[in-house]
C-alpha cells in the first residue's frame, strides 16, 4: 500500500499547516455565506410535465398528441390513466407537474361545454404554473379551434420548502464551492516537484498510482467536511431537505472526489505554484457559469447547453436539487450518479497516465 | 553484462533542447567500488545520475544498474537503489523519523527493521535527540544530513550520492566523509562531487566529466602522476643573494621570489641540492617542501580551466 504511506505523509503535511487548513475550510464556509446573502431572485425548473389522461377518447388522445408536439412543453412519458399513479410520482420528485385531462372531457368538446382541467404541481416551484397555465390555454384554443370556457384548476401538492430560492442556490453554490478546491489540491504536488522531493519518491518503488492516490488521499476529510459545511450552513439559510440527504451528501462528496481527481491533473502538469493555482480559473468560471449554478440552463443556446450538459458539474447539481428539493430516490438519479462516478473514473486515470509519463521525461 | 559490474553505462547521452548535457558516456563501476565523478557546475554529473536511477530517458544510450536495463526495468532498479538528490528533498512538516519511515516503508521494509535501521541512523548522524521535531526548524547541515540519510535508510545495494557535502561546515563533511567512507564495500557508490578533497579522500575510483565528457578516469594517484611532467618546490627563505638567484635560475626553468617565498617548477627538482646550495649562500632556510600535484591541477591541465569558479 504505497499510495498509503506517500498519503500519510500528505495528511501530515497539510494538518500540520495551520494556515493552508485554515484556507481550505474555511473558504467553503465564507463562500456560502457571501453569495447565499449576494445573490437574489427568483429560479425557474425545467418545464418538464406529465399527462394523466382519464377520459381516455379519441378527443382526448388528440389533445394529447397536440400538447405533445408543443415545443414549449416536454410531455413526460408514459401517459397515465390514473391521477394515483401521477400523484406518486410527483411525490417522489419523477415529475414537478402533470395535466389531468378528466373523465368526459371528450364529451365536453363534443357538446360545447365549459371544459375543466386540473394542474398538479410540486409547491417547491411556485413558478411552474405560471409558466404551464398560458401554454395549455393556447394548446387547448388552437385544438379546440373555437372559444369554449375553459377553466384550469391549480392544486399544489404540500412540500414543506421554507425558501425555493435557497433550494435553488445551495446545491449550485456548493457544487461551485468544491470547483474552488480545484486550484489549492495540486499545491503539494506542485511544490514538492519544486523543491526535488517529488523526484526523490520518484527513485523509490513507489507507482504512479501510488502518487496519484498519495497526494489525494488529505484532500478527501476536507471535501466531507466542506460538503457537511455547505449543507449545514444551507439548512441554517433556510434549506429544506425533502429527500434523503445522505443521497444529496453523496452527490456532493463525488463532485467532490471528480474536483479532485482534475486538481490532481493539473498538479502533473503545472510547471509552477502559480501555474496549478492560476490556470484552473480560466475554466472554473465559465463552467460555472454555464452549469447553472447562478441561472437555469434551459435558457441558454442548446451549444453551451450540450457542453453543460457533457461535463459532470450540471448533473451533480440537478441531482442534489432534485433530492433535497423534490425528494427524488436513488433510481430516479441513478444516470447523474453513473455519469459522475464515470467522470471521476476517467479523470483518475488520465492522471495516473499523465503522472507516469512525467516519471520519465 | 559482465558479472563483476555494478553499474554499466553504454553511449549514455541526454540533449536538452538540442544541448549536449552528456555525451556518450561509457562507464564501467566494480561492485562494492566508490566512484566519483568529479566535474565543475554543469558538466552533466547530475543529469548522468538522474539517468541511472530513472528519473530521465536517455536520449541515446542505455545504462544497466545490477543487470537491469534503465530503459525497460525502471521499477526493478528502483528496489535496490537509494539516491540523495543534489537538493535537500526532505518532508518540512515531517520529523526525521517520520521522513526516514516515508522512505523505507515506500521500499517495503519491515516495520522493525526498518525502527532499528533509523534509530542506528539518527544516533550516528548525530540526530537522535531531536527525532520528533518538524525538520522545518533544523539547520541546513541538520537537513542535509537528514537527507542523506534518506538515501541509506533501506540499505541499498547501489548508492547514488549527488553532490553529498554541499552546504555542510568542514566539520559535518569530514564527518559525513568518514560515514560515507565506512559504507564502502559494503555497497556500490557513485558519488558526484566539485571537491577535489572529496573525491580524493573518498574515491577508489575518479572520473573528471567536463562539458558532458569523460576526460579522465584513474585512481586519485593514477591522475595526479600521469599527467604532470612538472614538479614544484616551496621553500621560505631569508637573506637571499643576488647571486644565488641567479645560480637557481640557471639551473631551474621556473623560479619566482614572492615575500621571502621562493617557488621553483622544473620537470625534476632535487630537494637536498637546491636547500644546500642556499645554505652555502648564506640564506636561511625556515621551511621547504615538494608541492603534490592536486586534482585541481589535473582538471585545469586537462581542461584548461578551473573546477570552481
Amino acid at each position: 500500500m504505497r499510495f498509503w504511506e506517500i498519503g500519510k505523509r500528505n495528511l501530515k503535511e497539510l494538518y500540520r499547516d495551520p494556515v493552508a487548513l485554515a484556507f481550505l475550510l474555511g473558504m467553503p464556509l465564507v463562500f456560502i455565506l457571501i453569495f447565499s446573502f449576494a445573490f437574489g431572485g427568483q429560479a425557474t425548473r425545467p418545464l418538464s410535465i406529465g399527462i394523466v389522461d382519464e377520459d381516455q377518447s379519441q378527443i382526448s388522445t388528440a389533445f394529447v398528441n397536440c400538447l405533445e408536439s408543443i415545443p414549449a412543453l416536454e410531455v413526460a412519458p408514459p401517459i397515465y390513466h390514473s391521477q394515483s399513479q401521477a400523484e406518486e410520482e410527483l411525490d417522489t420528485g419523477e415529475l414537478s407537474i402533470y395535466l389531468l385531462i378528466p373523465r368526459g372531457f371528450g364529451e365536453a368538446v363534443e357538446h360545447r361545454q365549459a371544459i375543466d382541467l386540473e394542474l398538479a404541481y410540486n409547491e417547491a416551484d411556485p413558478m411552474l404554473p405560471q409558466r404551464a397555465v398560458p401554454v395549455i390555454r393556447a394548446v387547448a384554443l388552437e385544438f379546440l379551434n373555437i372559444p369554449i370556457p375553459l377553466n384550469i384548476e391549480l392544486r399544489e401538492t404540500e412540500v414543506e420548502i421554507k425558501d425555493e430560492y435557497i433550494n435553488y442556490l445551495i446545491p449550485g453554490m456548493a457544487v461551485f464551492g468544491l470547483m474552488i478546491l480545484i486550484p489549492s489540491v495540486g499545491g503539494i504536488m506542485v511544490r514538492d516537484r519544486a523543491k526535488g522531493f517529488l523526484s526523490r519518491l520518484m527513485t523509490t518503488p513507489a507507482r504512479p498510482s501510488d502518487f496519484i492516490f498519495g497526494y489525494s488521499l488529505p484532500f478527501v476529510p476536507v471535501i466531507v467536511v466542506s460538503v457537511a459545511i455547505y449543507l449545514g450552513v444551507g439548512v441554517l439559510m433556510g434549506l429544506s431537505i425533502i429527500g434523503n440527504l445522505g443521497l444529496a451528501f453523496l452527490i456532493l462528496f463525488i463532485i467532490g472526489i471528480c474536483c479532485l481527481g482534475i486538481g490532481m491533473l493539473l498538479g502533473t502538469l503545472a510547471k509552477s505554484e502559480e501555474q496549478a493555482s492560476g490556470a484552473p480559473w480560466i475554466f472554473i468560471i465559465p463552467i460555472v457559469m454555464i452549469s447553472g449554478a447562478w441561472w437555469p440552463v434551459e435558457q441558454m443556446p442548446s451549444v453551451i447547453r450540450s457542453i453543460a450538459d457533457a461535463l459532470p458539474f450540471l448533473h451533480a447539481m440537478d441531482a442534489t436539487r432534485s433530492i433535497i428539493t423534490l425528494g427524488t430516490g436513488l433510481e430516479a438519479i441513478t444516470n447523474d450518479l453513473l455519469y459522475l462516478v464515470g467522470w471521476t473514473v476517467v479523470i483518475f486515470a488520465l492522471g495516473v497516465i499523465l503522472f507516469r509519463r512525467s516519471m520519465r521525461s | 553484462m559482465n558479472g563483476d559490474f555494478a553499474i554499466q553505462t553504454f553511449n549514455l547521452t541526454k540533449t536538452f533542447n538540442g544541448l549536449v548535457a552528456v555525451d556518450g558516456i561509457d562507464l564501467n563501476i566494480k561492485k562494492g567500488e566508490l566512484f566519483a565523478l568529479l566535474g565543475p557546475n554543469g558538466a552533466g554529473k547530475t543529469t548522468t545520475i538522474n539517468m541511472l536511477c530513472c528519473l530521465l530517458k536517455p536520449t541515446s544510450g542505455t545504462a544497466q544498474i545490477m543487470g537491469y536495463d534503465i530503459n525497460r526495468q525502471p521499477f526493478k532498479i528502483k528496489e535496490i537503489i537509494g539516491v540523495s538528490p543534489q537538493e535537500t528533498a526532505i518532508s518540512e512538516r515531517l520529523n526525521p523519523q517520520e521522513n526516514l519511515n516515508l522512505i523505507g516503508e515506500l521500499h517495503g521494509m519491515n516495520p522493525r527493521e526498518l525502527k532499528s535501521r533509523s534509530q542506528q541512523l539518527l544516533e550516528t548522524m548525530g540526530l537522535a535527540d531531536r527525532a520528533k521535531d518538524q525538520v522545518r526548524k533544523f539547520s541546513g547541515g541538520m537537513k542535509r544530513r537528514l537527507s542523506i540519510m534518506m538515501a541509506l535508510v533501506h540499505n541499498p545495494e547501489i548508492l547514488f550520492l549527488d553532490e553529498p557535502t554541499l552546504g555542510l561546515d568542514p566539520q559535518a563533511r569530514r564527518v559525513m566523509w568518514e560515514y560515507i567512507a565506512r559504507l564502502k564495500e559494503d555497497k556500490t557508490i557513485l558519488l558526484t562531487t566539485h571537491y577535489m578533497d572529496e573525491a580524493d579522500f573518498l574515491a577508489d575510483r575518479i572520473s573528471i566529466i567536463d562539458e558532458g565528457k569523460i576526460v579522465a578516469l584513474g585512481t586519485s594517484a593514477e591522475l595526479k602522476t600521469s599527467m604532470l611532467e612538472k614538479h614544484t618546490m616551496i621553500i621560505s627563505v631569508q637573506n637571499l643573494t643576488q647571486q644565488v638567484i641567479k645560480e637557481m635560475r640557471a639551473r631551474y626553468a621556473e623560479v619566482e621570489i614572492t615575500n621571502g617565498t621562493m617557488t621553483i617548477s622544473a620537470q625534476k627538482l632535487d630537494f637536498k641540492e637546491i636547500v644546500d646550495l642556499l645554505h652555502t649562500s648564506g640564506a636561511t632556510v625556515r621551511s621547504a617542501y615538494i608541492k603534490e600535484p592536486t586534482l585541481e591541477d589535473v582538471f585545469l591541465h586537462i581542461t584548461g580551466k578551473e573546477l570552481r569558479e
